[in-house]
């Protein structure tokens, strides 16, 4: 009886060998553990037949030879369902240079809006207010506040539009018309930005546009001075350019600011070196301004005598051509979508 | 402007080790924009003058000549495209080896020899802006090779209108043709001069920078050199011809200066005086003319010459014209003036138009003997206007407008006098100077304190810096300690210079803005007062973009009448520019949608769905909006900021669902409160029945609805549009609906769907209000399937709900749910005449 138990473990380990399915598995399982007619069923059975003694010790191999086939048997089912799984996955594999299809439709920014909410959230984090006011301005905002005399060429028809029937209705023509209803509104010391749709009675071509947007600055507190608008200036451009970028300032004459200035930064494209975009100069225009001019801070009801500061515009539409490379301004106000898309 | 460098360095000693590229750098950084320097001469190796021996059509090619030109030493066949090559002419010849620029743009190119359609050319004939003399020699036609035939003198010089001019004598050669023929280009012009260009916008502050003179006195305070005096002689009266002029309104004419010469003869103009207008692209006329030109170029002051016999009793008259009366300019062109117009006449007949330009009838002829000069000073704002009104923008006219100094008049007039006599020894001075003057020049003194520079600027200057800063520039000053007494130089005094302020940009912008330290100003920590609508709009765009698949376009603020009928509303309802670009889009928008549906028109081929949107100001006259000064009480017109939404599907329907989408989307995330209304508040070009007004409690707020048919096909559009239109500055100012939690309930729901058919005209809207109350175990109903067709009789639609029961304080049991959820069924029977699926 021992021997039969022995030759079985043996012949039931080679047996198991030569498995190459779960198939398999299964029938030698049967054949070996079947209820009815298992191999090693059948003996254990016969185990009722023995002496008491014979059956204890045959009974004690009978059980090791039990556990030993039933661990081979859930090892090699273990082994057979690890080679199996990786073979399912592996016929799972995707292309995964495929995109995901159906294709998501997305919605694009208008690029000036990027540039746009950029320079805001700058200018928050700065403690400037985000201000606007109407496009639709008067004479005197637009113009007259700003120390531009009746005179003054800005005027003419040829350069702003005028309102039919109200003649001193008029498209603001910068944004720095909000600068005075701002001082009168909130008085110094004040920080904040404009940032807007101005227009000029301008033709259009690659380079110009009637309309367009600027972004105004102003800065007024008892001790503001000339120092701190290139100190202003440089954070901009360090912003909008990268740290290595440097500034420089030209005299440039705007009747609301005296001193007034031009500022130009090294050109992003070529770091100064001189390239197409900056016509071989190494700078491109980028930032006028000036100290305000004391009739400015006078019509906004604020004393140039205790009180003084700083202001300073720029081009939103050029920053906006200047980062993505565009080369005909009139695309940004066309509506295209196969411009639109790319953004 | 065109500046000399040789000229400048007549007032400053420049040593030569300071190149003009230096000098432009620092007037660029201190006083005006150089846009560009060209140095007369460079570049100009192997190109020769060329005489052209023969000029013939080229064979295969009709706007092209094959000429042969010698070149002194060799003759050579060269392919020109030049429209006035003729035979005879002298010209300026690139041979092998030299560089050009094509047609005067892009880089330089080194000739080689070529074939041009089949036959070979050993060189170019060049126009002037291909070899940088484009200053020199302005191009009046792009095909126009340079005419070097002046410099034997025998022909005009280039560009010449019938001028008198009798010859240009060339520097240190014979005038003979032949013996020019072949020399370097840069030696027979006698090339030696920078020219430095200067933007002219970046004078419109300072009259005292339009001549050389100016220029210079900025030059040696950048470089601290001495500035040679202008020093002119008096002129010696005489009694010979009674010169008198009479000033009708000296407000518009503050100093009228003349005085007669007899004796002059009318010539060229010496050789130095040719060459220094030339250097600067003037052309030479004759020598009165010149010397009126040099003297505006030097010094700022335009001037003009009268032939003195054409003068009337020798009276002029400084007057304004009449309403209605015609004048023919100079240039032969017919002016029609009005009375604000500023003329210089005698007693019977108009002579010239004050400070812009001279009449036909009165200039200077070949057979001029006695002149009459003008020295004046005309009002800027007047000779601005007039020059607009008439179209007729001239050197004089650009120099008047920036308001000029008065006292340069009397300098002017004194070195017209001395450059006469120099030109013509035998003209003599044969009239008193008369000088009818009433003027008034703020010259100060402005009181400054040393500390103000330094609030200012915020670096502390030296007192002694300052000083000779300012004195340098003409400034006159008296201290006492750190106080200054400035008196500002006459030349600054009529515009440029008022106030202490522009005292700290002289010094700064000399003193030099790159010495300034950048640094950041320091404030309290004071948070900004947010703007809800631009983060609203911010928040919007946000949603439309990534949420929704909106793309964003900025759009012109402008419609155009056509726009308005294919919307089929009324162009008096919209404000108008009085002086639009295009007469086509003289409307501003009072709705961003117009513009919108063009994008929609233009996009549209190849796609079969497009959603657009813009966020942006509308106009409308009716509605009240900010002050236009904060103490008048005069409005402007309203200017809200809405948002529009297009969508344009080809395959839809009922695009009017996609809209409805965006306004659901937008009020469940950033617009709580948002929802439809009851009612229809109406519009122009909508569809009647898909139409309905958006609503923040009681207050109307925008609109979605689908366009009608008929203003789809006006727009040419191939498919259904639906629109949403917001309101954002209403909606900002709304108090935003409460938000709150409600806690979460562990107790179990139960959930129920139920389908029912009804006629066509049941609204879901009325549905919900019917079950709003029926029992508080109903916790939500939401409606997931609307079908109407097969198997839903005609005029049915079928209506499938999803209904969610619970107890908040137990868990419920079936009976419960059955009770109301039949009592539901009944409701929706008895008052919709529903019927269960």
């Amino acid at each position: 009886m021992q021997s039969k138990f022995a030759q079985l473990k043996t012949e039931a380990l080679l047996a198991l060998q030569s498995i190459k399915d779960k198939m398999q598995l299964e029938e030698l399982e049967i054949k070996l553990l079947g209820r009815s007619g298992g191999e090693l069923t059948n003996l254990l059975k016969g185990l009722k037949d023995l002496s008491d003694d014979a059956r204890k010790e045959t009974g004690r191999l009978a059980n090791e030879v039990k556990k030993e086939i039933e661990d081979a048997l859930a090892a090699k089912k273990k082994e057979l369902s690890a080679a199996g799984l990786n073979e399912m996955l592996e016929k799972e594999r995707v292309d995964i240079t495929q995109p995901a299809l159906p294709k998501k439709a997305i919605g694009h920014f208008h690029p000036n809006t990027l540039i746009q909410d950029d320079l805001e959230d700058f200018f928050t984090s700065m403690g400037f207010m985000v201000l606007d006011g109407p496009e639709l301005e008067s004479d005197f905002y637009n113009f007259t506040a700003l120390n531009i005399p009746e005179t003054h060429p800005a005027r003419d028809m040829q350069d702003t539009f005028y309102i039919k029937g109200n003649a001193d209705w008029v498209m603001r023509t910068h944004t720095t018309s909000v600068q005075v209803r701002a001082m009168q509104k909130y008085g110094a010391p004040l920080r904040a930005i404009v940032p807007g749709k101005c227009y000029r009675n301008e033709s259009t071509d690659p380079r110009h546009e009637h309309t367009f947007y600027q972004l105004d600055g102003v800065v007024i507190d008892k001790k503001i001075n000339f120092s701190h608008m290139k100190g202003v200036f440089q954070a901009v451009a360090d912003h909008l350019f990268g740290k290595d970028t440097k500034i420089r300032l030209m005299p440039k004459y705007y009747p609301f600011v005296e001193p007034g200035v031009r500022g130009e930064v090294t050109c992003f494209i070529c770091a100064g070196k001189g390239c197409r975009v900056c016509k071989n100069s190494g700078w491109l225009e980028a930032m006028p301004g000036g100290m305000i001019h004391p009739n400015v801070l006078r019509a906004g009801g604020i004393d140039p005598n205790e009180y003084q500061g700083f202001a300073f515009g720029f081009g939103l539409t050029r920053m906006v051509m200047l980062k993505y490379g565009i080369e005909d301004v009139r695309l940004l106000e066309s509506g295209n979508m196969k411009f639109l898309e790319q953004f | 402007m065109l500046i000399s460098y040789n000229w400048l360095k007549k007032y400053v000693n420049l040593p030569d080790s300071i190149s003009a590229a230096e000098v432009a750098e620092k007037l660029k950084a201190s006083t005006v924009e150089v846009e560009g320097i060209e140095v007369q001469g460079k570049n100009l190796e192997n190109i020769v003058v060329g005489k052209i021996i023969t000029c013939e059509k080229h064979p295969n090619a009709d706007k092209l000549k094959l000429c042969k030109a010698d070149v002194g030493n060799e003759q050579l066949q060269i392919i020109c495209g030049g429209s006035n090559v003729k035979d005879g002419m002298l010209v300026a010849l690139a041979k092998v080896g030299a560089k050009v620029k094509w047609h005067g743009e892009g880089e330089l190119i080194e000739l080689k020899p070529t074939a041009i359609r089949g036959i070979e050319s050993a060189g170019m004939i060049c126009a002037s802006t291909e070899i940088g003399l484009g200053g020199m020699f302005p191009l009046r036609d792009e095909k126009e090779i340079l005419d070097l035939s002046f410099i034997v003198g025998k022909a005009k010089q280039p560009h010449g209108l019938g001028s008198t001019n009798k010859g240009f004598v060339a520097p240190h050669l014979a005038s003979h043709k032949d013996k020019f023929v072949g020399r370097p280009l840069a030696e027979a012009l006698g090339l030696d001069d920078s020219i430095l260009e200067i933007d002219n916008k970046s004078l419109s502050n300072r009259p005292d920078l339009w001549g050389h003179y100016g220029i210079a006195r900025e030059v040696a305070v950048l470089f601290n050199k001495k500035l040679k005096e202008f020093k002119t002689g008096k002129i010696k009266p005489s009694k010979e011809i009674n010169l008198k002029v009479e000033v009708e309104d000296t407000k518009l004419c503050p100093r009228y200066m003349a005085v007669a010469v007899s004796g002059v003869s009318v010539e060229p103009s010496p050789q130095w005086l040719q060459k220094a207008l030339l250097a600067v692209g003037q052309r030479s006329i004759n020598n009165i003319v010149d010397i009126t030109n040099y003297i505006m170029l030097d010094m700022g002051q335009p001037m003009h010459a009268f032939d003195a016999s054409k003068i009337t009793n020798s009276t002029i008259v400084v007057r304004k014209a009449k309403d209605g009366e015609e004048f023919v300019t100079l240039d032969g062109l017919k002016r029609n003036l009005d009375s604000s117009m500023l003329m210089i006449g005698d007693k019977d007949k108009n002579l010239a138009i004050a400070g812009i330009k001279g009449g036909l009838d009165s200039g200077i002829t070949d057979g001029t003997k006695t002149i009459i000069f003008e020295s004046a000073n005309f009002e800027a704002a007047s000779i601005r206007k007039t020059s607009a009104k008439l179209g007729l923008r001239t050197d004089s006219s650009a120099r008047f407008e920036k308001s000029l100094d008065p006292n340069l008049a009397a300098l002017a007039l004194e070195r017209a006098v001395e450059l006469i006599v120099e030109c013509c020894p035998q003209a003599k001075v044969v009239s008193k100077v008369v000088d009818e003057a009433k003027f008034n020049l703020q010259q100060g003194p402005l009181a400054i304190s040393l500390d103000f520079f330094h609030k200012k600027i915020g670096v502390k200057l030296a007192k002694k810096e300052i000083i000779k800063i300012l004195e340098h520039l003409g400034f006159e000053i008296k201290t006492s300690g750190d106080e200054f007494k400035v008196k500002i130089p006459t030349w600054r005094a009529t515009k440029d210079i008022s106030i202490p302020e522009d005292l700290v940009e002289e010094v700064v912008r000399i003193y030099g803005y790159e010495k300034i330290a950048p640094q950041l100003p320091e404030f309290f920590i004071d948070p900004p007062e947010e703007n809800k609508l631009r983060q609203l709009e911010r928040q919007c765009k946000n949603i439309l973009v990534n949420s929704l698949a909106y793309t964003e376009v900025y759009n012109y603020s402008f419609v155009s009448g056509a726009q308005i009928a294919k919307m089929t509303d009324n162009p008096d309802r919209y404000l108008q520019l009085d002086n639009p670009l295009s007469k086509e889009k003289p409307y501003l928008r009072r709705c961003l949608l117009l513009n919108l549906l063009e994008n929609l028109e233009n996009n549209q081929a190849g796609r079969d769905r497009l959603n657009l949107f813009e966020i942006g100001k509308v106009f409308r006259g009716e509605n009240p909006g900010l002050r236009v000064e904060s103490n008048k009480d005069s409005l402007l017109p309203g200017q809200d900021t809405w948002l529009t939404a297009v969508c344009l599907e080809k395959k839809n329907n009922a695009p009017f669902w996609q809209a409805r989408e965006v306004v659901d989307i937008l009020a469940k995330t950033v617009l709580p409160g948002l929802e439809v209304s009851k009612s229809d508040a109406g519009g122009i070009g909508r569809h009647p029945t898909r139409s309905v007004s958006l609503a923040v409690g009681e207050k109307i707020v925008g609109s979605v609805y689908e366009l009608h048919p008929q203003v789809i096909e006006n727009f040419g559009l191939d498919g259904r549009v639906a629109v949403v239109k917001i309101n954002l500055s209403m909606v900002v100012d709304l108090p935003a609906a409460g938000e709150k939690y409600s806690a979460l309930v562990e107790f179990p729901i139960v959930e129920r769907d139920l389908a029912i058919s009804v006629k066509k005209n049941i609204n879901h809207g009325d549905i919900m209000a019917a079950l709003s109350a029926v029992n508080p175990l109903l916790q939500s109903v939401e409606l997931f399937d609307v079908y109407e067709g097969k198997g839903v009789g005609d005029n049915y639609k079928s209506m499938a709900y999803h209904f969610v029961y619970q107890n908040r304080e137990r868990t419920l049991v079936t009976e419960e749910v059955d009770k109301v959820h039949n009592e539901i069924i009944k409701i929706l029977r008895e008052k919709f005449g529903a019927e269960v699926r």
